[in-house]
This record gives structure tokens, C-alpha cells and sequence, in this order.
């Protein structure tokens, strides 16, 4: 039995370990311990008696309706005055929010496609899937490795400025109209989008793309035909993930004077107009659950292949 | 024997009529929004100003980009991009370590492996939990962020909470499906062999599904970021908030700092990330 204990006890010593992950879990940990107790952020003050109290007065009297207030309070009331804004500017902003956003993420997937071939490395070599042994000069690279590392390079520059401010400098480049939402939305997820399809792009199976190859399939010849096919389910995949967020992030980036939900979110806030601003913010919620829902349908229809 | 088909009744294959749908809705979009394509191309103020904002990008600032009009011992610039950063990670880091409790509580009890091996009448809180995730989801940060404003004021913390909300609904319905995805073979060994459920989900479930949730937290704590960054335009004091006053004030030396700075963070956890993510498949 002992003997038993002795052979698990070399086991768990040999399990393989990392000095990295030990690290970065001690530096996680120890960095939210400073974070909560030696910065400015604090809950004490979040709930403090007076603005508890700011809280009451907006929960009993700002958050409803003025039509509503006091003795006038009734559930029927509060649906007419719910399908009132919804006809006055519901409507209009949740479609808004919703061509925004689903133009984005076209635009990003067709820029991301592009980003993903021109950044798998296992397309960007000088002979594209061909077994080393069969090429005679295979170390000359053409440079094409090169532009996979920039292309990833360019992924994370897109990808690391978040979509409000790429919308906020655009929109005093380009002036109000639709356009810089639906850019700086598509700026940024073509940066996502192409990562994901370089590395989608790297982990196909390598034999058919050999095989198109070796039979003297040009490198457009082995994208187009072997490698546009194989990708696609994939990435529909994430483009229909990315698109959920797209929907939730096109809600807000109105708050900058875009016509989106956002738009008229802020705007019911200029006005002191809470109850406007609240009935708003979950309509917003609902066309999230929405495309979050029209999303898992059809990630689930495309895992049975496509 | 029979015919094949022409090419032409071929071709409408299940692919192309999914590419097909997605670009349509694409044009739907376009004509719903109005558009029109001769506004992408900036019109004279708007040039200008895009030739001296790229322009600036060669030559970011390291100073003050005007001194006239600072106070007196007003700190060096570099010091407020750093003051700015730090600012911005505090609010991730605090964001990220509320979200993570939540998303992890609510991640199992959201997951179906979870309520395996048990009464099936435990299903009804699962979809309770899975409903709650969705709600929790679906209003934005910045939208919470504003709630928060107009009812408690401006504070630190509502940045914090605006943001952990969200990112707990995020990361627990991944989580939830990355537990169900794991291997499930040691989990039936175990239960075999006569463990409890609990047993069997904390030591043949949970461990398989560790590195992807290791690795997915770490991109969230990138997104995070951003989003603290972002707050700083509602008047939190992150980098967003600098950002957008040398914006305004003309200075685009400044603005560029200011995005090579958050870059430059972006890059480092990118590393640092694909480093870590190579030691957990080996």
C-alpha cells in the first residue's frame, strides 16, 4: 500500500510545471489585492448615505415617467407610455443600431479574410505546403514571411484601440453621418477577425492542400479552391460570434452623435428625461438578447457542416 | 442511368446561399442607413484635419505639446500618460477579480456537466442562472456606466461595477460552455469508480477545462482594459479621459502617446498570453 502511495507521490512530482504560470497567477493575485485596497476604487463611497440617497429619489420619483408620478401610477398607463416611445424613437434607433452593425461586420469579415491569408504563415511561405524534401532551395522565403509578421502586426494595431475611439476620431474626420460607427466597428473586428482566420487558416489539415499543391496548384489556386472551402464553416463561425458584439457595442457608440440607440439614450439624459432614458437602455438589452440568440441558432446550424 | 445535372441547377450549393443572405443583409443595411459613399471621403476641414492627425502619428509627443497656459508645477507629460495607465489598469484589474468570482460562480451552475448525475429538477434553476447571464450580457458597460451615474454619481467604483457586470455574464456563459465541451472520459471513470457528483465534477470535469478558461480570462483582462480605457470619456479618470482633452485641445502628438501607450499594452499581454498558452498545451 505504502508502495502505492510512493509511486503517486513521484507522479505528482514530476507532473510538468511552469515557473510562467506560477508567476503570473501570484502577479494576478497580488495585483487585485493592491488594486482593492490601495487605489481609489472603493464600494464605501459607491454606497455612501448620500448617495443612497441620490438613489432613493431617483428610484421613487426620476426613474418614472411624469405622467406617472405619484397617486396617477398604473400598470396600463406604463404600457401605453412604453409603446408611445417605442413608436416616438424606439423603433427607429434599434433599427439603426441594427443596419449598423450588421454592415460592420460584413465589411470587417471580407477585410478579415483577407488580413487571415495574407497572415497564416503556412500559406506565406515560398512553397506553400510542399514538403521540404522536395523542394531544392527551400530557404529562399521570398520575403513572404515577412508579410505574414507584419500583417499579424497589423491585426493587433486594429484591434487595440477600442471601437469608441476609433468612432470618436472618425467622426470628426468624416462628420456626422453612419459612417464612422460602422467604420470604427469594422476597423476593429476585421483586427479580431483576421487573427482568428490566420490561425483558422493554420489549423486546416495539411494533405488536400498538399495535394493541390504538388499538383501544381499555383498559391491563389490552393486559397480559392482548398483552402476558401475548408476555412468557411469556421469562420462563419466566428463572424456570427463577432456579430453578436458588434449588436451590443453598435448600441452605445450613438452616445458620440451617431444615429444609433446610444444617440437617443444620451440625449433623454440631456433632457432629465430618466424614464426615457432607462425604457431605452432595455430596449437596447433586448435587441442583444435578440441577435444573441439569432447568433447561437445559427452557429449551432453551421456545426453540422456546411 | 442517370443524367447529371446541368451546371447551372448545380451550383446553388448551401454555401452559396449563406454567403449570399449575409451580403444582401449587408446591402439591406446600407440603403436602411442611408448612406451614401461619397461621405467617406473627408471634405475640406476634415482633410486637413486627417493629414495633420496621421501626420502626427511619425512623431508622438514626449512633452507638453504647448506649454502656455499650464499651471505651475504641473507634472511631466510622460508622468500623465503613466498616471492615465495605471488608472486604467487598476480599473480592469478590479473589473477583471469581481468578474471572475462571478463568472466562475455562475459558469457552473449555468453548466450542464455540472447537474450531471443528479435530479433532474435542478434543470429549472440552470435556466434561471442561464437567463440571468443573458441579461447580464446584454446591456453594455458604458450603457451601466450611465445608470450608475445618474443615480449614485460619479465614483471609481460604478466604473468598476459597470464594467464587472457585463464581463461576469461574458465569462460564465463561455465558462459554462467550455466545461461542457471538456473530455468527459476521466468524469465517467471517476463516477464509476463511485465518486459523488461533486467529486466528479471538481476533479475528472473542472481541471480539463482549465487551460481554455485560463487562456480566455487573459483575453477578457485585454478587453477589459479597453473598456476601462473607454470609460475615461464619461469622466473616470483613465486614459480615455486624456485622450479625449488633448483631442479637443488639437494636440494629435498627444493623442498618438496616448494610443501607443494603450497599444503597447495590448502587444505585451498578447505575449505574454501566447507564452502562457504554449505552457499549458505542453
Amino acid at each position: 500500500m505504502s508502495d502505492r502511495y510512493a509511486q503517486v507521490e513521484v507522479l505528482h512530482r514530476a507532473r510538468p510545471r511552469s515557473r510562467l504560470i506560477r508567476w503570473s497567477a501570484l502577479l494576478a493575485i497580488a495585483c487585485s489585492a493592491l488594486v482593492w485596497f490601495a487605489s481609489e476604487i472603493s464600494f464605501a463611497d459607491m454606497f455612501s448615505t448620500k448617495r443612497l440617497g441620490h438613489l432613493d429619489r431617483f428610484i421613487t420619483n426620476d426613474m418614472l415617467p411624469s405622467k406617472l408620478r405619484g397617486e396617477s401610477f398604473s400598470w396600463g398607463g406604463l404600457g401605453d407610455w412604453c409603446a408611445e416611445q417605442f413608436q416616438l424613437n424606439g423603433a427607429r434607433a434599434m433599427f439603426a443600431t441594427l443596419c449598423i452593425s450588421v454592415l460592420a461586420i460584413v465589411l470587417a469579415a471580407v477585410a478579415g479574410a483577407m488580413l487571415g491569408a495574407f497572415g497564416a504563415r503556412n500559406l506565406m511561405s515560398a512553397h506553400p505546403f510542399l514538403p521540404h524534401a522536395t523542394v531544392g532551395h527551400g530557404d529562399c522565403s521570398h520575403g513572404l514571411d515577412r508579410v505574414a509578421q507584419f500583417t499579424r502586426f497589423v491585426c493587433i494595431l486594429l484591434r487595440a484601440v477600442p471601437e469608441y475611439i476609433w468612432a470618436y476620431l472618425l467622426l470628426a474626420m468624416l462628420g456626422t453621418s453612419a459612417w464612422p460607427a460602422v467604420l470604427a466597428l469594422a476597423i476593429h473586428n476585421a483586427g479580431i477577425l483576421g487573427r482568428l482566420a490566420g490561425e483558422t487558416i493554420e489549423n486546416l489539415p495539411s494533405q488536400p492542400l498538399r495535394a493541390l499543391s504538388m499538383t501544381g496548384g499555383t498559391r491563389r489556386d490552393v486559397a480559392v479552391v482548398g483552402i476558401f472551402p475548408m476555412a468557411l464553416g469556421r469562420y462563419l463561425l466566428y463572424f456570427f460570434y463577432r456579430f453578436e458584439t458588434c449588436v451590443r457595442e453598435a448600441t452605445v457608440l450613438g452616445m458620440l452623435g451617431v444615429v444609433s440607440l446610444g444617440y437617443f439614450v444620451i440625449e433623454a439624459r440631456a433632457h432629465g428625461q430618466y424614464s426615457t432614458m432607462l425604457f431605452l437602455i432595455f430596449l437596447g438589452g433586448m435587441l442583444v438578447m435578440l441577435a444573441d440568440v439569432v447568433s447561437d441558432i445559427a452557429r449551432r446550424w453551421l456545426q453540422k457542416g456546411i | 442511368m442517370a443524367k447529371p445535372l446541368p451546371l447551372a441547377q448545380r451550383l446553388p450549393t448551401r454555401r452559396v446561399r449563406i454567403l449570399t443572405g449575409i451580403f444582401l443583409a449587408a446591402l439591406l443595411a446600407f440603403f436602411g442607413l442611408d448612406l451614401n459613399l461619397g461621405d467617406l471621403i473627408p471634405r475640406d476641414s476634415g482633410f486637413r484635419l486627417v493629414l495633420e492627425f496621421f501626420g502626427a502619428a511619425f512623431t508622438p509627443a514626449f512633452t507638453y505639446q504647448s506649454s502656455t497656459g499650464l499651471p505651475e508645477g504641473t507634472s511631466p507629460f510622460l508622468f500623465k500618460v503613466g498616471r492615465g495607465l495605471w488608472t486604467t489598469l487598476t480599473y480592469a484589474i478590479a473589473a477583471m477579480s469581481l468578474s471572475l468570482i462571478g463568472g466562475m460562480a455562475l459558469g457552473l451552475l449555468a453548466s450542464a456537466s455540472f447537474w450531471e448525475r443528479r435530479h433532474p429538477l435542478w434543470a429549472v434553476l440552470r435556466w434561471a442562472v442561464r437567463l440571468l447571464i443573458a441579461a447580464m450580457r446584454s446591456v453594455h458597460e458604458l450603457l451601466l456606466a450611465l445608470v450608475f451615474l445618474a443615480t449614485l454619481g460619479i465614483t471609481p467604483a460604478a466604473a468598476v461595477l459597470a464594467i464587472a457586470i457585463p464581463y461576469s455574464g461574458t465569462l460564465a456563459k463561455v465558462f459554462s460552455e467550455m466545461l461542457d465541451e471538456s473530455p468527459r472520459e476521466a468524469a465517467d471513470a471517476l463516477s464509476y469508480l463511485g465518486a459523488n457528483p461533486l467529486q466528479v465534477f471538481l476533479i475528472g470535469r473542472l481541471p480539463r477545462a482549465f487551460p481554455d478558461i485560463a487562456a480566455y480570462s487573459f483575453y477578457r483582462f485585454e478587453c477589459a482594459v479597453r473598456s476601462s480605457a473607454v470609460m475615461g470619456f464619461f469622466g473616470f479618470t483613465t486614459i480615455g479621459l486624456y485622450l479625449r482633452q488633448s483631442f479637443e485641445n488639437l494636440h494629435y502628438r498627444e493623442v498618438w502617446s496616448y494610443l501607443y501607450a494603450l497599444i503597447i499594452v495590448v502587444l505585451i499581454l498578447e505575449v505574454w498570453s501566447s507564452q502562457l498558452r504554449r505552457r499549458f498545451v505542453a
